[in-house]
This record gives structure tokens, C-alpha cells and sequence, in this order.
């Protein structure tokens, strides 16, 4: 628990980041990096191959595409969130 | 059965050897009959930590190329019934000893002890790989620092690509003081992002410096934080459900003032 001085303060004057929210940022990016042996480039191209495929079925805002990877109890799943506009029935 | 814990961090002078110090007189002055093996070899602590390092005649290598018998080296701490340190050996390098050595020696060991301690060297190579081979359990000990534990992150995956049951975690070096400022990832946030069970949590305290100065573990005063804490570890290492204080002091006079500064400051607010 964080002392009540100090949350007081943070929730008067803006939301300012703890140097241990900090800390716990830097770790998840650091382990997942860690983990997952892909280069920001293969992770692209990764993205762009995956968004082809959906867009054979559904139509969608590629603006509005989420696609992370994530550490959720130690291990690493691949999050995506693609905002579908409407599914083309196109079989 | 007699069990063999491996201390293990991946990260050096997060406190290992302190760790298995500690435990090892813990779980001796609840009664067990306690080996605690120093594989940290041409590096050796555990020795001068436990106050055992000019007792010293054979060491772990001379054992496992039979120079002695493993009773020959074995030095008995005479502060407490049940103790015994098998050093390492000063002068050789980790690679004098192999995994197999390693499992025999812990088997040998098993048969006369109910606890088998390893504490393991930093690393992730023949030492690390030597400590591990005969255990049954892994402690993975951290502080609450970015590095430390990434690198028990780092272990935790060896470690359970090794067949050994889930590690379990002693976060040593915790000072509520920086946690309550936000300064410091507190216990929730290191256990959601290493996502094993806490088995220990050790305060920063100069305890821990006084007591490796006199080569007598601050398990042995029952007056020390630190030494209340290691006696936790202890508790829960041989089974029994301890809980974990969290190390705050909500009574001194510095937070009795920041609470009545924080009240102070509503009132303005509100």
C-alpha cells in the first residue's frame, strides 16, 4: 500500500508514473523479448501475412488494429483486436 | 525422505549464499539433520558466511575424485546440533565437477540427512547446471530490481525444463519504505511477473552485514528481523503455512506525521 501522503498527491496533481510502475513496464517488455525470439521486423511481417487472412473473410478498419504481444502468469500470448466493420459473405 | 533444496538466483550478490546460510541453521535448530553443499566452486562463500572457513581440510572436488570420504570433509557446526558444511574448493574451477558427480554426492548425502542445501553459483552454466542435477526442489532467491529478476525469470525456465516441480520464489532486500512511496515493486508486482508461489520475503536490513562480518547467520537471534524472517522461510520450507508480514511501520513518529500532514492536506483540498 502505497502511504497516504503520497497517493493524496498523486491523485490531486495528475497521475505521474512511479519509478516502480517504471520498473514493472520495463520487465514485462524485457521478458517477453526474452522469451520470444522474433525481430520487430518478423513480428510485422507476421502482422501483415495474419491481417491478409482475415481480410479474405471480414471487412475491417486497418487503422484500428491492435496486435501485441502479452505476459499474463508467465506466459506469452499473442493479443490482437481488429475492428470489424462488417463480414463479407463472399463463400 | 530427506529432500534436496537447491538456492539458485541466476543473477549474483542478490543473496544466495545468505539464504542458504540461514536456512540451513533454521531447518538444524528446528531439529533436521542438515547438509549444506557449497557448489560455488573457486568462489567460496558459504564458508565465511557460516563462520566455518578455518575449519576447512577437504573440499566438494577432493570428495568426488575420492582423494576423501565424504564424512572427511563434512565439517560439523558446533553452535548447533545437525549442521554440516561440505565446502567448495578454492582452487579448482566448476568444471572439475560433472552433473553425475553432483547426483551421486547428493545421494550419498541423502542418506544420512533429512535436508540437502545447494547453494548454487551465479549463472547459467556447469555450476548452475552441477547445483540442479540432484535436487528436488528449486528456491529461486531475487531482490526487487529490474535485472534480478529478469535473470530469476530466466532460471525459473530453466529450471522447470529441468523436470524439478515449480520453483518457489524468496524476494530478499524489500524496503516498505520505497515500496509505500512507489519506489520499489512490492510483492504483487514481482510474483504477477514471475508467476511462481513466494516462499520468503527478507527486509534490507545491516543485520544481514553485522551478522556475515561475524560469521553467525541472523537466524540464530531471535531478535532479528531478518533472522524472524529466515525463521518464516524455515517454517514454511518444512511444510507448515506462515504468514507474511508486510514490513510496514505505521507507528513511528515519521509516519504518524506524513498520515497527519496527509489529513492536513485533505481538509485544504476538500
Amino acid at each position: 500500500m502505497r502511504g497516504f501522503f503520497s497517493k493524496l498527491q498523486h491523485s490531486v496533481f495528475g497521475t505521474e508514473q512511479t519509478s516502480k510502475d517504471d520498473a514493472k513496464q520495463r520487465l514485462k517488455v524485457l521478458l517477453i523479448h526474452d522469451q520470444v525470439a522474433l525481430t520487430p521486423a518478423q513480428l510485422d511481417a507476421m502482422k501483415i501475412e495474419i491481417m491478409e487472412v482475415i481480410g479474405k473473410y471480414v471487412e475491417f478498419e486497418a487503422d484500428g488494429v491492435e496486435f501485441k504481444l502479452s505476459r499474463e502468469d508467465g506466459s506469452i500470448s499473442l493479443v490482437s483486436n481488429v475492428p470489424v466493420r462488417r463480414v463479407t459473405a463472399r463463400a | 525422505m530427506a529432500e534436496c533444496i537447491v538456492v539458485t538466483s541466476g543473477k549474483g550478490g542478490v543473496g544466495k549464499t545468505t539464504t542458504s546460510a540461514n536456512l540451513g541453521v533454521g531447518l538444524a535448530l528446528a531439529g533436521n539433520k542438515v547438509a549444506v553443499v557449497d557448489a560455488d566452486i573457486g568462489l567460496r562463500n558459504l564458508d565465511v558466511i557460516l563462520g566455518l572457513e578455518n575449519r576447512i581440510v577437504y573440499d566438494l572436488v577432493q570428495v568426488v575424485e575420492g582423494e576423501c570420504r565424504l564424512k572427511q570433509a563434512l565439517i560439523r557446526d558446533k553452535r548447533v546440533e545437525g549442521l554440516f558444511l561440505l565446502p567448495a574448493a578454492q582452487t579448482r574451477d566448476k568444471n572439475a565437477v560433472s552433473p553425475d558427480d553432483m547426483r551421486r554426492l547428493v545421494a550419498e548425502l541423502k542418506e544420512s540427512f533429512d535436508y540437502v542445501l545447494i547453494d548454487c553459483p551465479a549463472g547459467i552454466e556447469q555450476g548452475f547446471k552441477n547445483s540442479i542435477a540432484g535436487a528436488d526442489r528449486a528456491l529461486i532467491v531475487t531482490t526487487p530490481e529490474v535485472s534480478a529478476i529478469r535473470d530469476a525469470d530466466r532460471i525459473i525456465g530453466m529450471v522447470e525444463a529441468h523436470d524439478l516441480p515449480e520453483p518457489e520464489l524468496i524476494i530478499n532486500r524489500y524496503r516498505a519504505g520505497m515500496v509505500e512511496r512507489g519506489d520499489m515493486m512490492n510483492k504483487e508486482d514481482i510474483l504477477e511477473i514471475l508467476a511462481i508461489p513466494l516462499i520468503g520475503l527478507v527486509p534490507d536490513h545491516e543485520d544481514v552485514i553485522i551478522s556475515a562480518n561475524r560469521g553467525t547467520p541472523a537466524v540464530f537471534d531471535e531478535t532479528s528481523v531478518v533472522g524472524q524472517a529466515y525463521r518464516r522461510i524455515t517454517d514454511r520450507v518444512m511444510g507448515h503455512e506462515v504468514a507474511f508480514p508486510d514490513f510496514t511501520q505505521k507507528n513511528g513518529v515519521w509516519a504518524t506525521m506524513k498520515r497527519w500532514m496527509g489529513l492536513a492536506q485533505m481538509r485544504e483540498v476538500v
